[in-house]
C-alpha cells in the first residue's frame, strides 16, 4: 500500500472515531498513537507521556484558565442589565434603536470574554425578553444577537486564539491585537447592515423615540464606566506590553470579582459556580491541546501534512483560489464539529500547507478565526445556535435562518481582510 | 463504594479548581510587585526588581495539575466535547452500543496514558531531574499531579462502563443542560 493511500485511512479513521462519539480529546490521541504505530519505531508511550507533560504545563496557556474564569464572573453579575441600560438611550435615534443593543452590547461584552456563547448568554438574558416585550420583529432579535454574539471570538481576550496561538507557536499577545480592527469592522458591518434593513422596513421597528436630554444620558450610561475600565485595563495593558496576556488575565479576574462584588453579585455560591465551571471548561480545552499536540508530533512522523502540502502545492493555485478552497472546506468541517476542534486540526495537518503558500500565520489567525465564527450560526452544530435554542425556545432552524444575513456579513469580512490585510497586521505591527 | 467514588471525583475536581485559585493569586501577586516596582523606579530612579521566585514556572506546574485533576469531574458534567450528530439519531439499543464501546476505547487510552505518565514520574524521580528555574523542584512533584488526574479518570471511565452495562444512565446525560454558558463554543 502507497504511504499516500495509509495518510488517507489515517485521516478517515479520525472522522471515523469523532463520528462515533468518542471524545474528541481521545479521537485526537487515538489517531496519533495509530499514526505513529503505522509509519514510525519511536516508542509511542514515551512520546505521549513527554508531550503531554510538555504541553500541559505552559505559562502561556495559563491565560486560558483565567479569562475563562473572567467571563465567568461576569456572566453572573449584574452586567446584562448594565449593558443594556447604559447603551439603550444612545441608540434611540438611530434606525433600528435598541436592535442596536444587541450589536454594541456584544461587542462590549466580546471585549471582557473570550466566547461567544457566553456572550450570546449574557447579552441575550435580558436584550431578548426586553426586545421581544417592545414588539422587534424577533427575526432581527434572533440574528443581530446570533451574528454579533460570535464577536466573542474575535474581539480580545478571546479562548479561541490562546488555543491557536499555543497551537502553532504564535504571539497571543500579538494575535490578541490582531482581532481588534477586523472585529471592530464587524461591528460596523453589523450596525450598518441593521441600519439600512430598518431604512427598508420602517414600519417594522417600534418607534419608542424616548428623546432624553443629553445630561440625563450621560447618567444613565455611568453603568458602563466598570465595564469599560476593566477592557482598557486588560487589552490596554497587553497592547502596550506591561502585561503578558496571563498577567492581563489575572488582573481581569481581580477587577471582575470587585465589580461582580459592588453590584452586590459576588457571595460564596456565584464564586465556587463561577470557579467550578472556569475550571471544568479549561480542562476540556487543555485536554483536547494536549490531545492535537500528541496528534501533532506523530503527524510529524507520518509526514502527512507535509504530503498534503506537496501535493497541493503541485496545483500552483494562487493564494486566492487556496484560501477560497480553505473557506469551503473549513465551512463544511464547521457544519460538523466545533470551532476548538477545526483550530487545533488546522494546527496538527494544514499549517506546513499554509506556510508554503507563503501565507502570514498571524493573518491565518484572524481569518481562521472569522470562519468559526461563521460556524457557530450555522447548523446543524452551531453552538450559538443552541444558546439561542435554550434562550428562546426556537427551533435551532429558525435561529439559524435569523442568523443567515449575519453570515453573509462575516464572508464579506473575510474578502477585506483578504483585499486588505492590513486590517489584521496594522495594530500587531504597532507593538 | 458509590460515596467513595464520587467522593473521589468531587475531590479531585476541587483540588483542580484550588489550582485555578492558586494561578490567579501568584500571577496577580507578581503584578502587583511589578506595579511596586515601577512606582519605586519612578520615586527613587532604581527598580527594586521584586519578582517571585520562578513563578512562571509554578504557574505551568499548577496548570498541569488543574487541567488533569479535573478530567474526570469534567467528564461526568458533559463538559467534554464530541460530536453527537451521528449517535443522537441512532435507535435508542444500538446507541447504547456505540455508547460501551466509545467509553471502552476512552477507558483502554486512559489506561495507557496513566501507564505511561506514571513511568515518566518513575523516571523523573529516578534520575532526580529538577525544573530550570531559580527555585528548582523535583520535577517528579508536578507531574504526580497529572499522573494521579489520569487515574482519577480511569477510574471513572470504568465506574461508567460498569453502569452501562448495567443499564444505568451515563451520568453525563445525567447533567443534562448541555448549553451551560461556561466559556468554550462546542
Amino acid at each position: 500500500m502507497s504511504e499516500g493511500i495509509l495518510a488517507a485511512l489515517v485521516l478517515l479513521l479520525l472522522f471515523v472515531f469523532l463520528g462515533a462519539g468518542i471524545w474528541v480529546a481521545f479521537s485526537l490521541l487515538l489517531v496519533g498513537g495509530v499514526a505513529m504505530l503505522l509509519f514510525t519505531d519511536a516508542p509511542v508511550g514515551q512520546v505521549l507521556a513527554t508531550t503531554l507533560w510538555g504541553h500541559a504545563n505552559s505559562w502561556a496557556l495559563a491565560a486560558l484558565p483565567l479569562f475563562i474564569w473572567m467571563g465567568e464572573i461576569l456572566f453572573r453579575s449584574k452586567l446584562s442589565d448594565d449593558l443594556f441600560e447604559g447603551l439603550a438611550p444612545w441608540l434611540g435615534r438611530l434606525p433600528g434603536r435598541l436592535l442596536h443593543v444587541n450589536v454594541f452590547g456584544c461587542g462590549l461584552f466580546a471585549a471582557v470574554s473570550g466566547s461567544s456563547a457566553a456572550t450570546a448568554a449574557t447579552v441575550g438574558k435580558l436584550s431578548v425578553p426586553e426586545l421581544t416585550r417592545r414588539g422587534y420583529p424577533e427575526r432581527m432579535v434572533l440574528g443581530t444577537l446570533a451574528g454579533s454574539a460570535t464577536l466573542g471570538l474575535l474581539i480580545p481576550p478571546s479562548i479561541i486564539l490562546i488555543v491557536y496561538g499555543v497551537a502553532t507557536e504564535q504571539s497571543i499577545a500579538r494575535l490578541f491585537m490582531a482581532g481588534v480592527l477586523p472585529g471592530l469592522m464587524l461591528v460596523a458591518l453589523f450596525a450598518g447592515y441593521v441600519v439600512v434593513w430598518s431604512l427598508l422596513n420602517p414600519a417594522a421597528v417600534p418607534n419608542e423615540g424616548e428623546a432624553l436630554p443629553l445630561r440625563e444620558r450621560l447618567h444613565r450610561s455611568r453603568r458602563l464606566i466598570p465595564v469599560l475600565l476593566l477592557i482598557l485595563g486588560v487589552i490596554g495593558s497587553i497592547y502596550t506590553g506591561i502585561a503578558s496576556p496571563t498577567d492581563a488575565a489575572a488582573v481581569g479576574v481581580a477587577l471582575a470579582l470587585v465589580l461582580a462584588w459592588h453590584s452586590g453579585s459576588l457571595d460564596r455560591h456565584t464564586f465556587a459556580e463561577g470557579l467550578m465551571g472556569a475550571t471544568r471548561t479549561s480542562c476540556m480545552i487543555a485536554f483536547i491541546l494536549a490531545g492535537a499536540a500528541f496528534l501533532t508530533v506523530a503527524m510529524g512522523f507520518t509526514g502527512i501534512p507535509r504530503m498534503l502540502a506537496t501535493w497541493i502545492g503541485a496545483f500552483e493555485l494562487s493564494t486566492l483560489s487556496l484560501l477560497l478552497a480553505l473557506t469551503a472546506f473549513f465551512i463544511v468541517m464547521g457544519c460538523f464539529l466545533d470551532g476548538i476542534s477545526v483550530v487545533v486540526l488546522t494546527a496538527s495537518v494544514i499549517m506546513p500547507l499554509v506556510n508554503d503558500a507563503g501565507i502570514d500565520p498571524l493573518w491565518f489567525g484572524i481569518y481562521l478565526v472569522i470562519v468559526v465564527e461563521m460556524s457557530q450560526i450555522t447548523p446543524p452544530v452551531g453552538f450559538n445556535l443552541f444558546v439561542l435554542q435554550s434562550l428562546t425556545g426556537r427551533d435551532i432552524l429558525v435561529v439559524s435562518r435569523a442568523a443567515l444575513p449575519f453570515f453573509a456579513l462575516m464572508l464579506l469580512a473575510l474578502v477585506l481582510i483578504i483585499q486588505v490585510p492590513g486590517i489584521v497586521t496594522f495594530l500587531p505591527g504597532r507593538m | 463504594m458509590r460515596r467513595l467514588l464520587d467522593g473521589l471525583y468531587a475531590a479531585s475536581g476541587a483540588l483542580a479548581a484550588a489550582f485555578v485559585l492558586a494561578i490567579a493569586v501568584l500571577v496577580m501577586a507578581q503584578v502587583t510587585l511589578n506595579v511596586v516596582d515601577r512606582a519605586a523606579t519612578l520615586v527613587t530612579g532604581t527598580a527594586i526588581g521584586l519578582t517571585i521566585p520562578s513563578y512562571s514556572d509554578f504557574t505551568g506546574f499548577f496548570l498541569a495539575a488543574a487541567s488533569f485533576l479535573a478530567l474526570a469531574h469534567t467528564l461526568r458534567r458533559g463538559d467534554h466535547i464530541r460530536v453527537t450528530l451521528v449517535t443522537g439519531r441512532l435507535p435508542a439499543r444500538t446507541r447504547r452500543a456505540v455508547e460501551v464501546l466509545a467509553v471502552g476505547v476512552a477507558l483502554v487510552v486512559t489506561v495507557l496514558l496513566a501507564w505511561y505518565v506514571g513511568d515518566l514520574v518513575l523516571e523523573s524521580h529516578e534520575y532526580g531531574d529538577m525544573s530550570s528555574g531559580m527555585v528548582a523542584v523535583p520535577i517528579w512533584i508536578p507531574q504526580l499531579f497529572v499522573a494521579i488526574g489520569t487515574i482519577v479518570l480511569a477510574v471513572a471511565l470504568a465506574d461508567e462502563l460498569v453502569g452501562l452495562l448495567r443499564g444505568r444512565t451515563p451520568s453525563w446525560e445525567a447533567a443534562g443542560d448541555p448549553t451551560t454558558p461556561s466559556g468554550e463554543d462546542r
